[in-house]
């Protein structure tokens, strides 16, 4: 796990002319994190609850690589715990705006005038309202379950999928090949499928990268604020938050997790820039 | 000339039409609870009598259409319902608590402009110069930091670690201003900073466009210096997404509030929206989500008439 610490500086320093060493060291990083959240809670002596009472508040050292918090629990466990947390909120949340924003987008794109106008109204309802407040009140009605937080942050970016979906299939319409499909009487629902959906497909995955960072911080900040799992099941707002009366003494119980947590959101966000990015996207668009 | 008006009337339709879904949604929160509200709140020796009045102070004995249009009829008579937990009115609740929230969100706009506005100009003066580049790269960083990560860190950085600012808690401006002032710093710049990272990135990106113009063009070959030019002729036409950018910032800010306020223990609008849904205080929770739908209503108009001052093309359908 010593890789961790390299890897954790290297994101930081790349500058954005050399791209290729700056990707490698975002994909490197998301998939430590994704493998460790993966394979080692499959490890023996693997158990992010476990008190060492002999060791409350130890500081980051041999044994216990980023410190134990109050309880004497080990905070990469923890962390490591909670990035399965984050990730399955933030997996459910891109297939809900995915799936969502990909058919209302197609259908606004393509049907256009009332259509597009009655689902222009409806996300504009849903931008309308405090997302983290409505979360809040599910989750406080319902119960917190990684379910219920998820599809909730998932529909929230259904507006935002069905942008960015609705503004490629409307440039699309304009395009030869689209036009040409429709003259030959192409069946509709088949010009969707072999001309549209390709071309639709590359804008919704890198805005899947946005998405991801969005549902991470909602649920870290859920959890921070008391309204995320419950503790002591471990979520990286829940470990930050659990470190916030010990920030004098132990800081590394709130800072330890919370340095995972941005250098992830900074990896994804660099990866979903660059697949954005306009010399990428000549490339993309031949 | 009628038709930007009656564009702004669809407008205006419009908005009528999303504040009451959102009214309904929040009347029909009560019946999303599993089992009863009123045992819930009451405790299971309530009797009937009391549970038929706790049902219809919450108006669960009507439909929720009926119950929505009561309540906005008592709502535009000031009465916005009575706390579940503590018997007080909601209206002197939220007129004690927006004042609050509204200045930590000026002062975080506030923030965010002495920040962004300085460094664009000069990001945009000389694109990809040394400013531009550690400006650039900064605020990509910078975007990466949660707002409740950001603010942790400020508080071990000055409270914790510098003992230079109170960490936590609140004194009203007509008590102390200074103390007011001192305690308003941090959640403003948790607030603000990360805002002034994208408006940074926004308002440097529109300037370059701006300062590509004919008119700019004119004006620098006619010896316009660089602050004037940069002052006089470019900002105003580039500020515009920011001020879309701030107009959605009203919307958005509720739920940044609420974290922050609750982070540094802000008496505003944001704790009073997190111990309500805490408490299951119905009252509060709907008087919370309709004033503030109502606020990004407003804000979304304000932002559309604005529009119209800096650019008059808009207004005359040139746009």
């Amino acid at each position: 796990m010593a890789t961790v610490e390299t890897t954790a500086a290297r994101p930081a320093r790349t500058a954005r002319r050399r791209p290729p060493a700056g990707v490698l060291a975002a994909v490197t990083w998301l998939a430590v994190v994704l493998l460790a959240a993966l394979l080692l809670p499959l490890l023996p002596g693997f158990d992010p609850l476990h008190g060492d009472f002999s060791a409350p508040s130890a500081p980051p050292g041999p044994g216990h690589w980023l410190g134990t918090d109050a309880g004497g629990r080990d905070v990469l466990q923890r962390t490591v715990a909670g990035a399965r947390a984050s990730f399955a909120v933030a997996g459910l949340t891109v297939a809900v705006g995915l799936l969502g924003g990909g058919v209302l987008g197609l259908a606004a794109g393509w049907f256009r005038g009332p259509v597009d106008k009655a689902i222009g109204f409806a996300t504009d309802l849903l931008m309308s309202v405090p997302t983290l407040i409505l979360v809040m009140i599910a989750v406080s009605l319902r119960g917190p379950s990684l379910t219920v937080i998820g599809a909730l942050i998932g529909l929230f970016t259904v507006p935002a999928f069905t942008r960015v979906v609705r503004a490629v299939v409307l440039a699309l319409g304009e395009r030869g090949f689209v036009q040409a499909a429709r003259m030959i009487g192409t069946a509709p629902l088949r010009i969707l499928r072999r001309e549209v959906v390709p071309h639709v497909a590359p804008a919704a995955l890198t805005f899947a990268f946005t998405a991801t960072t969005v549902a991470i911080v909602a649920e870290g900040s859920l959890s921070f604020l008391g309204f995320g799992l419950r503790p002591p099941q471990p979520s990286w707002g829940g470990i930050i938050a659990e470190g916030r009366t010990t920030l004098g003494s132990a800081p590394w119980i709130s800072l330890a997790p919370a340095a995972v947590l941005c250098l992830t959101v900074l990896a994804l966000n660099y990866l979903g820039e660059h697949l954005r990015s306009p010399s990428r996207k000549a490339t993309v668009n031949r | 000339m009628t038709s930007p008006f009656l564009g702004f009337a669809a407008r205006a339709g419009r908005a009528a039409a999303v504040l009451l879904l959102v009214a309904v949604t929040a009347l029909a929160l009560p019946h999303l609870m599993p089992g009863s509200p009123a045992v819930a709140a009451l405790g299971v020796t309530a009797t009937p009598e009391q549970i038929t009045a706790f049902e219809a102070g919450l108006g669960l004995d009507r439909n929720v259409l009926a119950a929505t249009f009561d309540w906005i009829g008592a709502a535009l008579h000031g009465d916005l319902g009575h706390s579940l937990a503590n018997g007080a009115a909601v209206t002197t609740e939220l007129a004690n608590r927006i004042p609050v929230t509204l200045e930590l969100f000026v002062a975080a706009q506030l923030v965010a402009l002495a920040v962004a506005v300085p460094v664009a100009l000069v990001s945009a003066w000389r694109p990809g110069g040394v400013v531009d580049r550690i400006a650039t790269a900064g605020a990509f960083l910078w975007l990466a930091v949660p707002g409740f990560v950001l603010g942790l860190l400020l508080i071990w950085l000055t409270a914790v670690q510098l003992r230079l600012l109170p960490a936590t808690g609140w004194v009203p401006f007509t008590e102390d201003p200074v103390e007011n002032l001192r305690h308003l710093l941090l959640p403003a710049l948790t607030l603000g900073l990360p805002e002034a990272a994208v408006f940074t990135r926004t308002l440097r990106g529109q300037l370059l466009d701006t300062l590509d113009q004919t008119h700019v063009a004119a004006a620098r070959s006619r010896g316009m210096g660089a602050a004037r030019l940069l002052l006089r002729r470019a900002l105003r036409p580039s500020s515009l997404p920011l001020v879309t950018l701030i107009g959605i910032g009203i919307g958005t800010s509720l739920g940044g509030s609420v974290l922050v306020e609750s982070l540094f223990a802000v008496p505003g609008v944001g704790t009073l929206a997190s111990g309500a849904i805490n408490g299951r205080d119905f009252p509060v929770i709907q008087a919370v989500m309709v004033v503030s739908a109502v606020g990004v209503v407003l804000a979304t108009l304000a932002v559309d008439l604005l529009y119209r001052t800096l650019d008059p093309r808009i207004a005359h359908g040139h746009r």
